[in-house]
């Protein structure tokens, strides 16, 4: 069927047809084009998992020979589960901590008026992620160590006559932790506020809420989203830490990063310690999957 | 009925800019008042004053006889409704509504009756549960609304809150909050730009104009009698001629006397409003003694039409009902006289403000 322009209707030229289907093709191939390099980036990483994963199943401790359990089952001792324990708490505590630490620090930098002491505030917070865990670490101990600032200081005031130990346990362990992750969970956060308006909370203030009230009840359930994910992300570095309770636990709090290290490098069983980094990766995935899950269900009632 | 809330000399500045110079309002008990100003007139700051969400930097409000200047807002006991209605987003409909009874320590079960009651009452009866956002824009117009009121206020403030509907729903909503505050008898005070929202909902319009006020009374006697070109240009006067003052007191427009008097001396200048459906058009000018004029453009608004008249330097704008017979075959270019019906034009000085 042909329409003849004396019909009185426009001509339309017909697209070529060839164009068409070069241009669907195209559009459904490029998110994944424009995705190659990095999924190029991670596949070396994802192939060390999944050989990790075959390590952790070899019936042999030092080479990848035949299938077995038994590097799992040998993880069932006191020592490696204490360390599980000890990673679960501390990554959870120093999360915890964060949290309460990273939201007024976040409603302060967004709510700050003057543009310049924006920038001052955002680039104090940053300025960990500038520098390297170690010298963080490091910072650390000549603060807090047994020859530490803190310690001498005290000492030539007389306040002490032995350096207090101040590192070098859990606590000390717990501090790194909280003060290396601190700036990965503001910056989500100071995302999150963009959600909770000025005039949410003047609203709530004319309805009679005081400020503490407001906070309660439309800052923090506004934010929880981005709680959320601030948390997952703290959890998860905290939980795979190595550098800080290596250097400010001094070998004595044994987090899995020390413990995974340990059955390697003294001991050889390479197969144990794929085995430990597995359970590692399965706690930290099973944290992700629960927080993205909590996500979801918040924002079923319209809160994105 | 007594004064309510008594604004007094209150004026504030950001930095250098003064946004309020010195605001003197007396707001009676029940009452509603528009203010209403162009952006920038400040009517906006008056009312984060009054509701604590600013500090003014100078003068009082008394609310009851109270001064309530120094209370932060959640002790301040009003209700108010946001330009951008600022419902809470992971709160229900009936959540949304309870929150100030909740505060105040209200039983759930008191929460539930208050909720169903206001639901019933902005004609909404079946949207409890729902969340904010799965309502229509209309919807969340009323649920702000009945918030606001659920706490029985005594101050009801409103900020823009029709701004953002379409023309047909404002229209409604105008209609439908005027009967809303007249139920509740709550001392309303809303601030827009639209002019014929603030005429049509209004016991007293307070014109604004940069940080001060213009002029304030009942809407229609400042309709009719603007103190000043401003008001009248706001109020959609849409004739502000440029006349004077002759050596008889006579208004003098384009060099020809008006049928207007003047006291001021004379060469004054001085400022005619008129409406354009105040005009009426002569179309034998020889004999007519009004000013003349050539018509400059014609269009046809369906029911009435206008016509672009020019004079002298200025050009005068006339409305008419499209069947107005007087409208038969005039043409552009055609000389006209113009006259001006005396009650509906007022006279002031250029400089009057």
């Amino acid at each position: 069927m042909s329409v003849s322009a004396h019909e009185g209707r426009p001509r339309v030229l017909p697209l070529p047809r060839r164009g068409i289907r070069v241009n669907a093709l195209y559009r459904r191939s490029a998110p994944w084009l424009l995705c190659l390099p990095a999924l190029l980036l991670i596949t070396p990483f994802l192939a060390a998992c999944l050989y990790m994963l075959r390590f952790s199943v070899s019936a042999d401790t030092g080479a990848i020979d035949g299938f077995s359990l038994q590097a799992y089952v040998e993880l069932a001792q006191p020592y490696f589960l204490r360390s599980v324990w000890l990673t679960l708490k501390l990554a959870a505590t120093s999360t915890m901590i964060v949290l309460v630490l990273a939201i007024p620090l976040a409603i302060m930098i967004v709510t700050t008026r003057s543009a310049s002491w924006r920038r001052v505030l955002t680039v104090v917070v940053l300025l960990p992620m500038i520098l390297n865990l170690l010298i963080q670490s490091y910072g650390w101990i000549l603060l807090l160590g047994p020859a530490g600032a803190i310690n001498t200081a005290l000492t030539q005031l007389g306040i002490i006559e032995r350096p207090l130990i101040l590192l070098f346990n859990e606590k000390g362990v717990l501090l790194g932790l909280v003060q290396t992750s601190l700036p990965l969970a503001v910056f989500p956060l100071m995302s999150a506020m963009r959600v909770v308006s000025q005039e949410y909370l003047e609203a709530a203030s004319g309805l009679g809420a005081s400020q503490w009230r407001s906070f309660a009840d439309i800052t923090l359930p506004l934010l929880k989203p981005g709680l959320i994910s601030a948390g997952s992300i703290v959890f998860a570095f905290n939980a795979s830490a190595f550098a800080v309770p290596l250097l400010l636990g001094g070998r004595r709090v044994r987090m899995l990063g020390l413990a995974i290290r340990d059955m390697i490098s003294p001991l050889f069983n390479w197969s144990g310690a794929a085995a430990g980094g597995m359970v590692l990766i399965l706690i930290i995935t099973l944290v992700l999957v629960f927080s993205t899950w909590l996500v979801s269900r918040s924002s079923v009632r319209g809160v994105s | 009925m007594g004064i309510d809330l008594s604004i007094a000399s209150v004026s504030k500045k950001f930095g250098q800019f003064e946004a309020l110079k010195g605001i003197d309002l007396d707001i009676e008990k029940g009452s509603f008042v528009c203010l209403l100003g162009p952006s920038g007139c400040g009517k906006t700051t008056l009312l984060r004053i009054i509701a604590g969400f600013e500090k003014a930097s100078a003068g009082q409000l008394l609310l009851g006889g109270n001064d309530i200047s120094r209370l932060p807002p959640h002790k301040r006991d009003f209700g108010m409704v946001f330009q951008s209605l600022a419902l809470f987003p992971h709160m229900s409909v009936a959540e949304n509504i309870a929150y100030g009874l909740k505060l105040r320590g209200l039983s759930k079960l008191k929460r539930d009756d208050r909720v169903a009651e206001l639901l019933e009452v902005i004609s909404l009866p079946a949207i409890a549960d729902r969340p904010v956002s799965a309502l229509s824009g209309g919807q969340r117009q009323r649920v702000a609304i009945a918030r606001a009121l659920a706490v029985q206020p005594r101050l009801f403030l409103l900020d823009e809150p029709l701004s953002a509907l379409d023309a047909q729903l404002r229209d409604a909503m105008q209609i439908e909050l005027r009967q809303l505050q007249q139920q509740f008898g709550v001392t309303t005070i809303l601030v827009t730009h639209d002019q014929t929202e603030a005429m049509m909902l209004a016991d007293k319009l307070v014109v604004m104009k940069e940080g001060e006020i213009c002029q304030q009374g009942a809407p229609q006697d400042i309709y009719r009698q603007p103190a000043n070109a401003f008001t009248a240009e706001f109020l959609g006067a849409s004739n502000i001629l440029d006349a004077s003052a002759s050596d008889q007191g006579q208004v003098q427009l384009s060099g020809v006397d008006t049928v207007f008097r003047t006291d001021a001396p004379a060469g004054t200048a001085l400022k005619l409003s008129v409406r354009a459906e105040s005009v009426v058009l002569d179309r034998a000018p020889h004999l007519s003694s009004g000013p003349l004029g050539e018509v400059e453009f014609i269009r046809n608004l369906g029911a009435s039409t206008e016509i672009l008249v020019r004079t002298g330097v200025s050009t005068v704008r006339v409305r008419l009902p499209s069947r107005d017979s007087i409208l038969q075959d005039l043409r552009v270019g055609e000389q006209v006289a113009l006259q001006f019906d005396a009650e509906s034009c007022v006279v002031f000085r250029a400089d009057a403000a």
